[in-house]
C-alpha cells in the first residue's frame, strides 16, 4: 500500500524557483520573486529613508538604490579551484536575505566579495550602486561580520569598537556613545574595559556583531552570526538580527536553516559555487502551494481530500505518514486549505499529528544540495 | 574621511599597540638597558683616554679625531664637521644605525602578517583603503622605532650632562641632530619590513624573511663597495648616513631626498600589493 501511492511526479510550473539565473530577493513588503538574466540597469529611488547619522557631503555621495546588492556572472577562482561559478543575484534594498548551502557551497566566498575582502575573478559587484572596495563611498553605509576574522587580542573592547567608530567618520563626540549603544545592543556593556583576548567565543561573537552594527549602516552582511553559540546567545542574537529587519538590508549567511527560514524574506541555494534555487522563502519552501498533514496511526481518507475543489494533487507517504496536498496559490491560501483538509480529516476519524505549510527549507535544501 | 585622517587613525593605533605589547615592552627595556651599558663603557673609555692621553691637548685629540674620522668616511669637511661632536653621542649614532635594523625586524615582522593570518584586517579593509592601512602600518612602526631610539639616546644624553662629557647645550645640538638623522634610516627599513609582513600570513615566516631581506641588503651593499660601484651601495639604508652627516646643504639634501625615494619606493610596492590582494 505505501509505495504506490507515492508519487513523484511534477508537474510543468511546480517546478523549483528560477536557479542559476539572476536570483533577486523580493521587497520585504510584497515577498515576490524577480528573476531574469538581464544585466543591471538604472536605478530608482531608494524604499529605506536616509540614514539619521549621515552627514550633509556623505549624502550627496549617496546613490539611491533599489536594489542593494548586485551580483552580475562574478566567479571566483582560487588557483584550479573555482569556488563561485556564475553567480548573478539581485538583493532589495531593506529585505532579509539569505545565504545558504552546504560547506564548499561557496558562501563564504560570495560574502567575503560582497564585502570587499575578495576580488572577483570575472563579473561585476555593486553595493548600494558601488563596488564594494570603494571604501570611503561605503563608508558607515556598510557592516560586516565576518565568519572567522579575530578580534584584536590586546585592544579592550571599547577601545576597538571607539577605533572602529572612528575610522566610520561617527562624529568625534559620539564615538563613545555609539560604541556604548551597541555593545549594549549585544548585552555586552560591562565588557568595554576586557581585552579581546579575554572574551568567550560566544562574547566574541557579540563584540565582533557590535563593530558591524556600528553607525546604523544601511547594509549588514552577517555570516555564521550564531555559529558557536548557546542556544539562549543564539536566540538573543536572532532576535536582534529580527529587531534590525526594516531597518537596513541584512544578509545572512548560515547552515542553520530554521533559523534563516524564521529571520529571511529571501534566500539563494547554493551548491557547489552556483545557485541551484532562490527566491523568497514562500516559494522556496513552497508554502504557498502545498501543505503538509503528519497523521497518526487510523484511516487516511485521501480520496475525500481529494475531492476537495481548491486542491490540486494529493501524494500520501505512508512510511512517514505524511499527507502532501498541492493547491493553487494563486486562488486560496495554505490557511484556507489547511482548514478544509483538517475538517475533511477530523470528519473522517483521520488522527493528526501535525501540520506544516510548505516543505521547510531543510527538506527543500536537501533536495537541490 | 581623507587617507591622511585613515592613516592618522591607524598609525595611533599601531604605535599604541607596540609601545603596550610585552614585544614592545621586552625590546625597549633592551634599548635602554643596551643605552645605559653604552653609557657606562663610554665613561669609562673617556677615564682611559684621559688617563692615557692625559699629555696631549684638547687640539691634538680633536685632530686626531679628524683624522680618524676622515679615514672612516673618506671626506674631509665631514670629517672637520663631525670632529666637533661629543664622541659619546658619536658612538651613540653608530650604535643607533647599526642597531635600527634589528629593532626594525623584531617590531615590524608582526605589523601586518598576524593580521592577515586571523583576518582581523577585515575590520580595517571596510573602514580603510587599503593603502592608507598600509601607510599606517609603516608610520606607526616608524614611530614606535623612533620612539625607542629617542628613549635609548635620552639615556646616554643624560649620563654625558652629568658626567660633563659635554654640555647641556652640545649634548643636546648634537645629540638631536644625530637622533634626527638616524630617522630616515630607519624610515627605510620600516618601509622593507612592513612590505615583506604584508605579504606572508604567518608572522614567523614573516621575520625569517625579514631577516633574510636585511642581510641580502647588507651583502649587496658589500659587494658593492668592494667593487667601488658607490651608487648601488646607496640601497643599503645605513649608507646614507654619509650624506645626511654631511655638512653641506645638498649632500644632506641628497640623503633626505634618496631617503625619501627609496621609503616611497618600499610603501608604494607594499601598499600597490596589498591593494590587489584578498585579505
Amino acid at each position: 500500500m505505501a509505495d504506490e501511492n507515492v508519487t513523484t511526479e511534477v508537474k510543468a510550473g511546480e517546478g523549483p524557483p528560477p536557479a542559476n539565473g539572476e536570483a533577486a530577493a523580493p521587497a520585504p513588503a510584497e515577498a515576490k520573486g524577480d528573476a531574469g538574466d538581464k544585466p543591471p540597469t538604472g536605478y530608482v529611488p531608494a524604499p529605506l529613508p536616509a540614514v539619521a547619522s549621515g552627514e550633509g557631503k556623505r549624502k550627496r555621495k549617496k546613490k539611491d538604490v533599489e536594489i542593494a546588492i548586485r551580483l552580475t556572472k562574478v566567479t571566483k577562482r582560487f588557483g584550479p579551484k573555482t569556488a563561485v561559478d556564475q553567480i548573478s543575484l539581485k538583493i532589495r534594498a531593506g529585505s532579509v536575505y539569505g545565504l545558504i548551502g552546504p560547506n564548499g557551497a561557496g558562501k563564504t566566498t560570495t560574502f567575503s566579495m560582497l564585502a570587499g575582502f575578495l576580488k572577483p575573478t570575472e563579473g561585476t559587484i555593486e553595493v548600494l550602486g558601488y563596488e564594494p572596495t570603494q571604501v570611503d563611498e561605503l563608508r558607515s553605509r556598510i557592516g560586516v561580520l565576518p565568519q572567522d576574522a579575530l578580534l584584536p587580542s590586546s585592544d579592550r573592547v571599547g577601545e576597538f569598537l571607539r577605533h572602529m567608530a572612528a575610522l566610520q567618520d561617527i562624529p568625534r563626540d559620539r564615538i563613545e556613545d555609539e560604541a556604548r549603544e551597541v555593545l549594549a545592543e549585544v548585552d555586552g556593556k560591562d565588557w568595554w574595559n576586557l581585552r579581546c583576548g579575554q572574551l568567550s567565543h560566544g562574547m566574541a561573537k557579540r563584540v565582533q556583531l557590535a563593530q558591524a552594527l556600528l553607525g546604523d549602516p544601511e547594509i549588514v552582511l552577517l555570516d555564521e552570526p550564531t555559529a558557536g553559540l548557546d542556544p539562549r546567545v543564539a536566540y538573543e542574537v536572532r532576535q536582534l538580527i529580527k529587531s534590525r529587519r526594516g531597518r537596513c538590508t541584512l544578509v545572512v549567511s548560515s547552515h542553520n536553516l530554521q533559523e534563516l527560514e524564521e529571520i529571511c524574506d529571501a534566500a539563494c541555494i547554493l551548491d557547489r559555487g552556483r545557485v541551484v534555487a532562490s527566491g523568497s522563502i514562500q516559494e522556496l519552501t513552497a508554502a504557498s502551494e502545498e501543505i503538509h498533514v503528519k497523521l497518526g496511526p487510523g484511516p487516511v481518507p485521501i480520496a475525500l481530500v481529494r475531492e476537495l475543489p481548491m486542491v490540486k494533487r494529493v501524494e500520501y507517504d505512508d512510511e512517514k505518514r505524511d499527507l502532501c496536498v498541492y493547491f493553487d496559490r494563486g486562488t486560496v491560501d495554505a490557511e484556507t486549505v489547511i482548514g478544509h483538509v483538517l475538517w475533511v480529516l477530523l470528519q473522517n476519524q483521520a488522527r493528526i499529528s501535525g501540520v506544516t505549510k510548505g516543505r521547510g527549507l531543510e527538506q527543500r535544501v536537501m533536495e537541490l544540495t | 574621511m581623507s587617507p591622511l585622517a585613515e592613516i592618522s587613525l591607524v598609525t595611533q593605533r599601531e604605535l599604541r599597540k607596540n609601545l603596550r605589547s610585552a614585544k614592545g615592552i621586552v625590546l625597549a627595556a633592551l634599548s635602554l638597558l643596551g643605552g645605559s651599558s653604552v653609557a657606562l663603557l663610554m665613561v669609562k673609555y673617556q677615564e682611559f683616554k684621559r688617563r692615557e692621553l692625559g699629555e696631549l691637548t684638547a687640539e691634538q685629540i680633536h685632530e686626531l679625531r679628524e683624522k680618524a674620522l676622515l679615514k672612516a668616511y673618506g671626506d674631509e669637511a665631514m670629517a672637520k664637521s663631525l670632529a666637533d661632536a661629543p664622541e659619546v653621542l658619536l658612538v651613540l649614532l653608530l650604535l643607533t644605525i647599526w642597531l635600527t635594523p634589528l629593532l626594525v625586524a623584531l617590531m615590524g615582522f608582526d605589523s601586518v602578517a598576524p593580521d592577515i593570518q586571523h583576518r582581523s584586517v577585515r575590520y580595517w579593509s571596510l573602514r580603510t583603503r587599503r593603502w592608507a592601512y598600509f601607510v599606517g602600518k609603516w608610520a606607526g612602526l616608524w614611530a614606535t622605532v623612533s620612539a625607542v631610539t629617542f628613549a635609548m639616546d635620552l639615556v646616554i644624553w643624560l649620563v654625558c650632562i652629568a658626567r660633563g662629557e659635554a654640555t647641556a647645550a652640545q649634548t643636546l645640538g648634537w645629540g638631536v641632530r644625530f637622533w634626527a638623522i638616524s630617522l630616515p634610516m630607519s624610515a627605510i627599513w620600516c618601509g622593507i619590513a612592513t612590505l615583506v609582513s604584508s605579504l606572508f600570513r604567518s608572522p614567523i615566516l614573516a621575520l625569517l624573511l625579514t631577516f633574510a631581506a636585511f642581510f641580502v641588503i647588507w651583502v649587496v651593499y658589500l659587494i658593492a663597495v668592494l667593487a667601488g660601484a658607490e651608487w648601488v651601495a646607496y640601497i643599503y639604508p645605513n649608507h646614507y648616513d654619509h650624506l645626511l652627516l654631511h655638512p653641506q646643504a645638498h649632500k644632506l639634501g641628497a640623503g633626505l631626498g634618496g631617503c625619501l625615494g627609496l621609503t616611497a619606493l618600499y610603501v608604494s610596492v607594499g601598499s600597490l600589493l596589498f591593494m590587489k590582494r584578498d585579505v
